[in-house]
């Protein structure tokens, strides 16, 4: 059946593609999960792909031009050298010459070994950077909509509850709400990954960070949740529904709870981008996503120490990054419920 | 006489205020009984008590409420909730509000029958439409497709009413169903549940029209403050007024 075109959501959408910053954010989260998913496409090597030969290895250039002559872009090979203070310097080596292959082995771009491309640099153990960043997008940014689908779900049907039936059912679960809030998140989170396993493998890693994300994030939600579903389910509709016998938790799923979606979208957003920094800082000091595995955070953990940032400053790009994406899903987010509602935003500007 | 709905002593207070003070009377299968009276008199307490979804402030001292033989008071749960909506329907007010303005009126009729039926998503569709023809719509298929707002107030009020009969209940209980339409939509809906009577349903009609009573309904109940004043044939007391109250109500709608 066609639904009909003025609906709320249709109308939301029209009113947010007017927005011109948030549709370049948008666009910007849309190239990066891109690039996240095809990253066995777009990089030119794994994440695991090493060779200590080139640590730290600077990015390198692409040449258009051999002797004068526009040619088949190509890379000069490297040759490591030190110098007087012993520091590595890596020199230009002009006799060898290697043309960038497309599509070769089912990647966008490489060139044939002993030759290197490093596009954004190398890491400590010559690992390129351009390929980590990527492979580390599939864990950061999917962490982020992972934990907070958990804890949406958690937010939304535990808020409601309590909203709905009020009583000793709302003391309940606001008490239980209120034991997660007031421990500082940081340190909640420190204290769950405590709790997990020492040895587990990656994917139990990162399954665990995904539920201590969400653990953190629904108590917040759940408490606003509750406050609209207060005021929701005394509307006429609610109390309709009640007389036609219709089950308490289809009220709550179908009636009560989508009236909250210009709030819940934005807040959506804004919490997605708080997990992927939450994930960054549990990679940064090390206990969320181990090394060889690549995520935003811990590529920037490689970044705490002085030195290496002296000499090697492209390790910081994945900073950059976390960045875009965590500004996009702000900027988005806040375009969503001005969109939504559009009240809110004549109140704003006034 | 085969009674359907039989309240007997209710008394419902807030507190210590009483809201409805001990009233009882019958509806009787394929009738129409009426409760009138000014506002504030309780009248919507009552309906909203036969479905024990009073707001949770209020609650209900003493009485009975015996509906198809059972006492809907001590009802489980799960039973109360057959009943509301499959053995009793209810019409509201003010059919704007009474509809999700984020559902079509036929997404919102099949909740309906999913809670109550197992009947297939066609069978629900083909019943829903007959419904909706039933009621009058002009054109039932357009009102199954329409969000609540695109629809008149006259055909809202329909739609609420199919609604209300979409499980074919036995009792409709009809909250001033008239009061927030035009007098020609008045007129229509009247016939409607004149219709609804003759097909055997029994009405609970709230109401504060006199006109729109002695019309329609076959017993009155005359309530003011939650004491019932006057009760019986829609003729006597609305002809012949015993009590001061009725007396000056009848007279308000001359």
């Amino acid at each position: 059946m066609k639904r009909n075109n003025n609906s709320r959501i249709h109308l939301a959408f029209a009113s947010f593609r007017c927005n011109r910053m948030a549709m370049l954010c948008l666009w910007a989260l849309v190239i990066l999960y891109s690039l996240a998913i095809f990253a066995d496409f777009v990089c030119p090597y794994s994440d695991r792909d090493e060779n200590r030969d080139f640590s730290y290895c600077p990015p390198t250039a692409v040449e258009f031009l051999d002797q004068g002559h526009l040619v088949h872009p190509f890379v000069y090979g490297r040759t490591l050298t030190f110098n007087a203070v012993h520091r590595r310097v890596y020199v230009e080596d002009m006799t060898k010459k290697y043309p960038l292959r497309f599509f070769k082995e089912g990647r966008l771009f490489t060139v044939d070994a002993p030759g290197r491309f490093y596009l954004w640099g190398a890491d400590a153990r010559g690992r390129d950077l351009f390929s980590r960043i990527w492979y580390g997008a599939r864990i950061s940014l999917s962490i982020g909509l992972l934990g907070v689908s958990i804890s949406f779900i958690l937010g939304l049907l535990i808020g409601g509850i309590a909203g709905y039936y009020g009583g000793w059912v709302d003391s309940v679960l606001m008490r239980l709400c209120e034991m997660f809030m007031m421990i500082p998140g940081f340190y909640l989170m420190l204290a769950l990954r405590a709790a997990v396993p020492e040895n587990f493998n990656s994917v139990q890693v990162y399954g665990s960070v995904v539920v201590i994300l969400a653990l953190i994030g629904w108590a917040s939600l759940a408490r606003i949740i509750r406050g609209m579903v207060l005021s929701l389910r005394e509307r006429d509709f609610v109390l309709v529904a009640k007389t036609m016998g219709v089950p308490d938790i289809v009220i709550i799923c179908k009636h009560i709870l989508p009236q909250t979606i210009s709030f819940s979208c934005a807040t959506l957003m804004l919490t997605v981008s708080s997990y992927i920094l939450a994930e960054a800082g549990l990679s940064v000091v090390g206990l969320g996503i181990q090394d060889p595995i690549s995520s935003w955070g811990n590529l920037l953990s490689d970044a705490m120490e002085i030195v290496p940032v002296i000499f090697a400053p492209w390790i910081l790009l994945p900073g950059l990054f976390i960045f875009i994406a965590v500004m996009s899903f702000n900027v988005v987010g806040d375009a969503l419920r001005d969109a939504f509602d559009p009240m809110f935003k004549e109140e704003v500007s006034v | 006489m085969n009674s359907l709905l039989s309240i007997k002593n209710l008394t419902v207070a807030v507190g210590a205020k009483v809201l409805v003070n001990n009233v009882s009377f019958d509806v009787p299968q394929g009738k129409i009984v009426a409760i009138a009276g000014g506002s504030g008199s309780g009248k919507t307490t009552i309906g909203l008590s036969v479905l024990r979804l009073l707001p949770s402030a209020l609650s209900i001292k003493q009485g009975n409420i015996v509906f198809e033989g059972r006492d809907l008071l001590g009802l489980p749960v799960r039973e109360m909730q057959y009943c509301r909506g499959a053995r009793i329907g209810m019409v509201f007010q003010e059919p704007l509000s009474a509809f999700d303005p984020l559902f079509t009126v036929g997404q919102q009729l099949d909740e309906v029958l999913v809670a109550h039926t197992k009947l297939s998503r066609e069978e629900r569709y083909k019943k829903i439409l007959e419904t909706l023809t039933e009621v009058e719509l002009p054109d039932p298929l357009r009102a199954y497709k329409s969000f609540p707002h695109q629809l008149s107030g006259g055909m809202r009020q329909r739609a609420m009413v199919a609604q209300a009969i979409v499980c074919n209940p036995s009792l409709i209980i009809a909250d001033e169903p008239t009061s927030s339409l035009d007098v020609t939509l008045q007129i229509k809906i009247m016939e409607l549940f004149a219709r609804l009577k003759k097909k055997n349903m029994s009405i609970l009609l709230i109401a504060h029209d006199l006109g729109m009573i002695s019309h329609l309904a076959d017993d009155v109940i005359i309530l003011r403050q939650g004491e019932m004043v006057e009760k019986g044939l829609v003729s006597q007391v609305i002809g012949h007024p015993k009590h001061e109250y009725t007396k000056r109500l009848v007279e308000a709608f001359q």
